[in-house]
């Protein structure tokens, strides 16, 4: 019998091995596995008809290179090439489409949607899904001329936090958190945030972010809950709102690779209020739904304070490893799972 | 430290977010009189929805019934000054107003030294009955020098409290005055007070009915504890409070050294920079006092000590 599925991913990786583990748990034949770096390189094969699903290629410094299509690896941390990267990723996936016979998860098409926040953030905007104002911008100038007093500044083709700068701008002043680092004319992404007010050195920092392109929306105001400010990972699995976590954390960069904590979610969802939580809810599954294609999605939602309202901060294609949040049993890899047997019988 | 939290009571009265909209005006008439009503609007947001949503909490509850009011975000609070003249234009529909909070709002939805503030005389002239302001926040805070009979409880916080309003604050009298708290913060951030504008609050003669005095938060806490240990206002006190500021063993030696605390209720110094022993003193010298010391802080590096709340 021909594997079912096929995993493109990196080798070893607890994405990976979680994705595995919930596919036998399933009793489906034992995923095939290609490494990212075969498909890379060019030398992989995919069994007539399985389902391929792909992983994040993150994580791996040689992956990166290779996607980059760079000479030497980056420095741990290091923020370069993102551009490159995104296009690497995109012809990497799309190599892995015309090896497929069947379908590839995400599909290609959403994968370039969701790794480019503009044209992400643009199609969310269109299909009436809350989303803070926002626009592309190419440096700093073009930051501050828009006028906007505070704002978030995202790498356009970044993932995570990083790269990321919450930004106030005044007469005179400015304020800028972002665990971005300039260190000897190189930018690093750090486990820490840094609090910037020399304009310069901001400025300096968001020119070479943006030389790949700029995402820049106007920061939505979170909502706090016992004294950090949150926001929400919704992972939407087949069209539903399954698996949430909320992130928190003192600064305003709510990523859980910073060092924050998962909130009590319980907790804030009683205060959110039944109908405001279905709201948001709703809104997430409308955000996932977006992408048709895609069987699962991870939706960053924040509520702004006193739960009146919220909006959608990004869709991201890789944003369901929460290793141990069970939702009726299963965890985002087996509720996936169930969700992909269901679709291919279907 | 940055304030992540909203407040949970203030004056006594549980805060409780009014909403408008049907369902919001239904339970805000079921709430009673018993909570501080909070009020604000979404960021982009401007006066317009703020003035709507002051009406709609004065016609929903009855604006007599109004205590206390919690005043957050403005909409853009970064750019605009609070809309004060809203509150003063409402006076009439507020009989009853005794305690006011401006700018009770999180880091996230603005830095306490980004939000704009104003000139208070013409409010407090509006609210002659007003017991208890508290602001947040003090980038263009201003006070003209007023006489209010009836304030009991003042407090600014800010990342750098700037010296047109303490020099309002000095030239303002106060006789129902009790409890005085403000955060001075640091230059970098518009604290341009010196100690000296400080010497008409120290003396205390426009504040005959003073019991607390917290000047936290401050960049000059040594200055401000050399110039207490001598102060005429400590005698009245039941509380002082220094903490969250840049207070050394210098400061703390000058305090222990000066006039008696013994009658003091409560010393507040946590976040500070003393040494174990200097802080060790204080409690030993003020066995009938509750004496915080909590919250012992290292100079970084170039030997800066940080004050608790700057940006």
């Amino acid at each position: 019998m021909t594997a079912p599925l096929t995993v493109i991913g990196i080798r070893g990786h607890r994405r990976v091995e979680l994705f595995r583990a919930a596919a036998v748990a399933a009793r489906l034949p034992e995923p095939a596995f290609v490494d990212w770096r075969d498909v890379c390189a060019d030398r992989f094969d995919i069994a007539p008809g399985s389902t391929v699903r792909l992983e994040s290629p993150g994580e791996d410094a040689e992956v990166d290179r290779l996607l980059r299509g760079a000479d030497r690896p980056a420095e741990h941390g290091e923020i370069v090439g993102l551009a490159a990267w995104y296009a690497g990723l995109l012809e990497a996936a799309r190599r892995v489409r015309r090896r497929a016979s069947g379908p590839v998860q995400p599909p290609v098409g959403d994968l370039a949607v969701m790794f480019d926040k503009r044209r992400c953030h643009a199609l969310l905007r269109d299909r009436g899904v809350p989303v803070p104002d926002g626009f592309a911008a190419r440096d700093y100038e073009q930051v501050r001329a828009a006028g906007w007093g505070r704002v978030f500044v995202k790498p356009a083709h970044g993932s995570s936090a990083s790269g990321v700068v919450a930004l106030a701008l005044g007469p005179g002043r400015v304020s800028a958190y972002t665990s971005a680092a300039l260190d000897g004319g190189r930018l690093f992404n750090e486990l820490r945030v840094h609090h910037y007010t020399d304009e310069r050195h901001v400025a300096a920092i968001i020119d070479r972010l943006g030389a790949d392109g700029l995402h820049v929306e106007r920061w939505f105001p979170k909502a706090s809950h016992e004294g950090r400010v949150f926001d929400l990972r919704v992972v939407v699995i087949a069209g539903r709102a399954s698996h949430v976590v909320a992130r928190t954390s003192r600064s305003p960069l709510t990523n859980l690779h910073l060092g924050n904590a998962r909130g009590d979610l319980a907790a804030i969802r009683a205060a959110a209020g039944q109908r405001r939580w279905a709201e948001a809810m709703e809104t997430c599954e409308r955000a996932a739904a977006c992408f048709p294609g895609s069987l699962h999605a991870g939706v960053d939602l924040m509520f702004a304070p006193g739960f009146g309202s919220h909006a959608v901060a990004e869709v991201n294609a890789f944003g369901d490893l929460l290793p141990g949040l069970l939702v009726d049993g299963r965890d985002t890899y087996e509720a996936e799972v169930a969700a992909l047997t269901a679709a291919v019988v279907a | 430290m940055t304030i992540g939290g909203n407040i949970t009571s203030f004056a006594g009265l549980p805060v409780r977010r009014f909403e408008p909209g049907p369902v919001g005006r239904r339970d805000a008439r079921r709430a009673g009189q018993d909570v501080a009503w909070r009020i604000g609007v979404d960021f982009g947001d401007g006066e317009d929805r703020f003035a709507a949503t002051l009406d709609a909490l004065l016609d929903a509850v009855g604006g007599a019934t109004v205590r206390a009011l919690v005043i957050g975000s403005w909409g853009e609070p970064h750019s605009d000054v609070p809309p004060l003249h809203l509150l003063i234009a409402a006076r009439d529909r507020l009989p009853s107003l005794r305690a006011l909070f401006v700018g009770e709002m999180t880091h996230e939805e603005c830095e306490i030294s980004w939000i704009n503030q104003s000139e208070y005389a013409p409010l407090l002239g509006a609210f002659p009955a007003l017991e208890v302001l508290h602001i947040r926040g003090a980038d263009g805070l201003r006070l003209a020098p007023v006489r209010h009979r009836r304030l009991r409880e003042l407090s600014v916080e800010s990342g750098g409290l700037p010296a047109a309003f303490v020099r309002g604050l000095c030239d303002s009298s106060f006789p129902a005055l009790e409890d005085l708290e403000l955060w001075l913060g640091v230059q970098e951030y518009g604290a341009d007070a010196t100690i000296e504008d400080f010497a008409p609050i120290l003396s205390g003669a426009e504040l005959p009915a003073l019991r607390r005095l917290a000047l936290r938060n401050a960049e000059i806490a040594d200055q401000l504890a050399e110039a207490l240990a001598a102060a005429p206002v400590v005698a009245r006190l039941r509380s002082l409070d220094l903490s969250m500021g840049a207070l050394s063993d210098a400061g703390a030696e000058a305090l222990l050294l000066g006039q008696p605390l013994t009658h003091l209720r409560s010393l507040d110094l946590s976040h500070h920079f003393m040494s174990e022993d200097v802080a060790a003193r204080f409690q030993q010298e003020l066995p009938g006092a509750a004496v915080d010391v909590s919250d012992e802080q290292g100079a970084d590096e170039d030997g800066f000590r940080y004050v608790s709340v700057m940006e």
